[in-house]
């Protein structure tokens, strides 16, 4: 019998987005160029040459080491990339990815990544064609809403706020806004205006979010409403505690 | 494995829906928003900082600091290469327990007088017991001890205390406008003693607590007799925490030698300064290791213990062990957060609004009241009538109040817009939770279980928690809760702000300090951990007011409070 994974408890659609995420499967829904998810990175100019900090690596002569031997660079280690850095902020409100399923998706199904998880936003730095790899994977698909998440290098809260009256997420940079019937980018991470308007496809009705999301809360489904995902959780913390409990 | 039961969810009051509308609904410098921000679609309205009064008030004052000095000095504009602060509301908050509203500036340490008196007064107090001095007076030199010879005692300490000479007249002293908060008080479980002492000079434990903690905190002294010392606020300011017991120390050891006619070079005196510095000495807070660099009396070394018995609201609430619960929540999270964290170890602004989530706009307090009565109503209990903690007991108020507090936030935008980070959100639930658990049991070690299993449920219910640190310690702190082994846990009272898997604990110190409470009020006693710390703070002299902490920042905050100590504006031109 193949062996197939169980990555995450419950008996939701939340749950169920929560695995989808964890095992890749997600779908491609929207398109973004090479050059607009550069310039939307902001990290080098779109069709430029990536920047190294070392020369590749067939042309250092590195030693010969079993570790070596047994683990296959990826392409931008290979070729000497600069560790460079994606960061999402995720609304609260429905929005397909929350921080720590952005981080599981990016360290179950990438190499070479260094994700961060905090409550406003979600870091994943690798070398740059590696992280752009992973940036663009969530950036197509569905666990990615343009109006409820966005990227954000700096001013990153917005998260809990609100949204905004058109039912976009906040952004106090205001780097990407509801133009028609979709969401545009015209500055980079960190708020430097680009010389493009990236188009990143239609916002997710609020009946597509909520059957999208990851995030459990009171109106869609609320955390109570799956006995499973908390009585794994409630076993975790009951686990740990009389495990460190041993008066010997 | 127990299930838990959702239908016992009891409807508590929403104390913090006012708080919500006066943030939100009400006219505040130049926003308008309508009053009804239940029904509301609002546009934001990215007006600046000229929104804001306070702000405009500081823009104002550093233009004309740059103006005056030629230099730099503050500019709203600077914010973000130009995009000023104000992009969303800039709102006021309502301090937790009262009807002050203010500005959130003005609940950052530096702008606000009591916040500062709160650690002034900490850190210039010390306890010093008289016992084994007056052995030394009476074995070794044969001098005789009286209630005469101590009242005279107190009243010279209480001239020297603040720096004057009693010995020798070349020495130069202290100008008493300067440290007219610095005094001497006694307190003894001895009632033959104490009846014979002058009253200026006595904290009553009679008068100061109800009978039944006065018996309890009389019974733990014994007939030990104790000096309560509070230190000019100016000396510990410009020295540190490990000054106030130096400086008292000398201060009772020339006391003694004036009091007592003794030779002021005679070694019996030796013993008296190792009685006052070491022997009889108790500290607000330990002396830190080395890598941490702090002397004693510094906020590392505080213990979550001490802390509660600083806190004086037991003394007033007993029947309210949440209100208790709550104003220490408040000075523990000011101290440890802003000063502690935010001062000592890191520097920056940002940790006052970990801390400002913690006191203000009443959400900790529905929280608690809510998590509380729902234990109560659960395991029919009551203060002073604990149920023995088990895992079916912590898992129950645990999950119960994670799910409540992660609901009030998804039920009420305004809230979650409020505690615009994870931090300030895990910090509230996981702080009510832990102390309602503690309340229900009376065991705070429980509390703090409760508090761990609310942050494993609230990072996979909304699938994010606080910053990095907050996956260090809450994800591993369940594993060392019940353990007392040395080095893996150690009694909820006893650890501190350099606890091993709390030293770097932005907005959880003042949370475990909170839980620690609930222990000792929902067993309804009268201390926690220390009787005598308690009552050294039994008294209305202090400067700050350890009972109603909320009210004193607030007081802070609107520029009205009037107990500072430690000004030098004696000693300087007039503005």
């Amino acid at each position: 019998m193949a062996y197939k994974p169980q990555y995450y408890a419950g008996n939701t659609i939340v749950a169920q987005n929560r695995r989808n995420h964890m095992s890749n499967n997600v779908q491609k829904v929207r398109e973004i160029s090479d050059e607009d998810l550069t310039a939307c990175l902001g990290h080098r100019a779109p069709g430029s040459d990536y920047p190294s900090t070392h020369p590749p690596l067939a042309e250092m002569g590195e030693p010969d080491c079993p570790i070596r031997q047994i683990v296959t660079p990826t392409a931008g280690t290979a070729a000497g990339d600069r560790v460079r850095y994606v960061q999402w902020a995720d609304s609260m409100y429905n929005a397909p990815a929350v921080p720590y399923w952005r981080s599981y998706h990016a360290a179950m199904n990438h190499r070479g990544v260094d994700p961060g998880t905090l409550s406003g936003r979600q870091v994943v730095e690798a070398r740059e064609r590696d992280m752009e790899a992973v940036a663009k994977e969530q950036m197509e698909t569905d666990m990615t809403c343009p109006g409820l998440a966005g990227l954000r290098g700096a001013t990153v809260h917005g998260h809990s706020c609100r949204l905004q009256e058109d039912g976009v997420m906040f952004d106090m940079i205001d780097r990407r806004r509801l133009e028609g019937d979709v969401i545009i980018q015209d500055k980079d991470q960190v708020g430097v205006p680009l010389d493009r308007k990236v188009n990143l496809g239609k916002p997710m009705t609020t009946e597509e979010a909520n059957k999208k999301t990851t995030f459990y809360r009171v109106g869609n489904v609320a955390y109570r409403d799956d006995p499973e995902a908390i009585e794994w959780c409630q076993k975790v913390w009951e686990l740990r505690t009389l495990y460190g409990y041993q008066p010997k | 494995m127990a299930h838990y039961n959702f239908d016992t969810e009891v409807n508590a009051k929403k104390h913090f829906i006012t708080a919500m509308e006066v943030k939100y609904g009400k006219e505040w410098g130049s926003n308008k928003q309508a009053d009804d921000i239940q029904q509301t679609t609002a546009k934001y309205l990215r007006l600046g900082t000229a929104q804001n009064p306070r702000k405009m008030e500081m823009a104002k004052i550093g233009a004309e600091i740059t103006k005056k000095r030629g230099l730099q000095a503050y500019d709203p504009l600077l914010h973000l290469a130009g995009i000023p602060l104000g992009q969303r509301q800039l709102t006021p908050y309502t301090l937790g327990g009262t009807d002050i509203v203010c500005d959130g500036d003005d609940l950052h340490y530096v702008n606000n007088a009591a916040m500062q008196q709160e650690w002034d007064d900490i850190r210039r107090t010390c306890v010093v017991g008289l016992d084994l001095a007056h052995e030394t007076l009476e074995k070794r030199l044969g001098k005789e001890v009286t209630p005469e010879s101590i009242n005279y005692y107190l009243e010279v300490l209480n001239h020297a205390m603040p720096g004057a000479a009693i010995v020798q007249e070349h020495m130069v002293e202290t100008h008493p406008a300067m440290v007219d908060d610095c005094y001497v008080k006694v307190f003894t479980g001895d009632d033959a003693l104490k009846d014979e002492l002058d009253p200026q000079f006595v904290i009553d434990v009679d008068k100061m607590f109800r009978p039944d903690h006065a018996a309890q905190i009389k019974a733990s002294m014994g007939k030990a007799s104790f000096q309560a010392v509070h230190i000019p606020t100016v000396v510990s300011r410009t020295a540190d925490g490990g000054q106030t017991s130096r400086w008292m120390a000398m201060q009772v050891g020339m006391s003694f030698i004036s009091a007592y006619h003794m030779c002021a070079g005679e070694a019996a005196v030796a013993d008296l300064a190792f009685t006052a510095k070491h022997a009889g000495l108790v500290e607000m807070s330990e002396m830190l290791p080395a890598r941490r660099a702090r002397g004693p009396n510094e906020p590392g070394g505080l213990s979550f213990g001490h802390m509660c018995d600083i806190v004086q609201t037991s003394r007033k609430f007993r029947d309210d062990p949440c209100k208790i619960a709550l104003e220490t929540c408040a000075a523990a999270m000011m101290l440890y957060d802003q000063i502690w964290l935010g001062g000592y170890m890191s520097g920056g602004v940002g940790f006052t609004m970990y801390a400002t989530a913690a006191y203000t706009n009443n959400t900790v307090d529905d929280n608690l009241y809510a998590d509380t009565e729902h234990g109560w109503d659960t395991f029919g209990t009551s203060i002073g009538n604990c149920k023995e903690p088990s895992i079916d007991i912590i898992r129950d108020i645990g999950t119960w109040g994670a799910l409540y507090g992660l609901e009030l936030y998804e039920n009420y935008p305004t809230a979650l817009e409020d505690h615009f980070g994870g931090s300030q959100r895990a910090t509230v639930i996981s702080t009510a939770t832990g102390a309602a658990c503690a309340i229900t049991t009376g065991n705070s070690n429980a509390g703090l279980s409760a508090w761990y299993l609310s942050m494993y449920l609230h990072k996979e219910a909304h699938g994010r928690l606080g910053f990095f640190g907050y996956d260090l310690q809450d994800q591993c702190g369940a594993t060392n809760v019940f353990s007392y082994q040395s080095d893996e846990g150690l009694l909820a009272e006893m650890r501190g702000a350099n606890y091993p898997n709390y030293a770097m604990n932005v907005g959880h110190q003042g949370g475990y300090t909170t839980v620690c409470t609930g222990g000792y009020t929902g067993r309804g006693d009268g201390f926690a951990i220390n009787p005598l710390v308690k009552t050294c703070f039994a008294d209305d002299l202090m400067n700050f007011d350890f009972v109603e902490v909320r009210e004193c920042f607030g007081k802070g905050a609107l520029r009205e409070y009037d107990r500072c100590a430690g000004e030098r504006a004696f000693v300087i031109p007039a503005k």
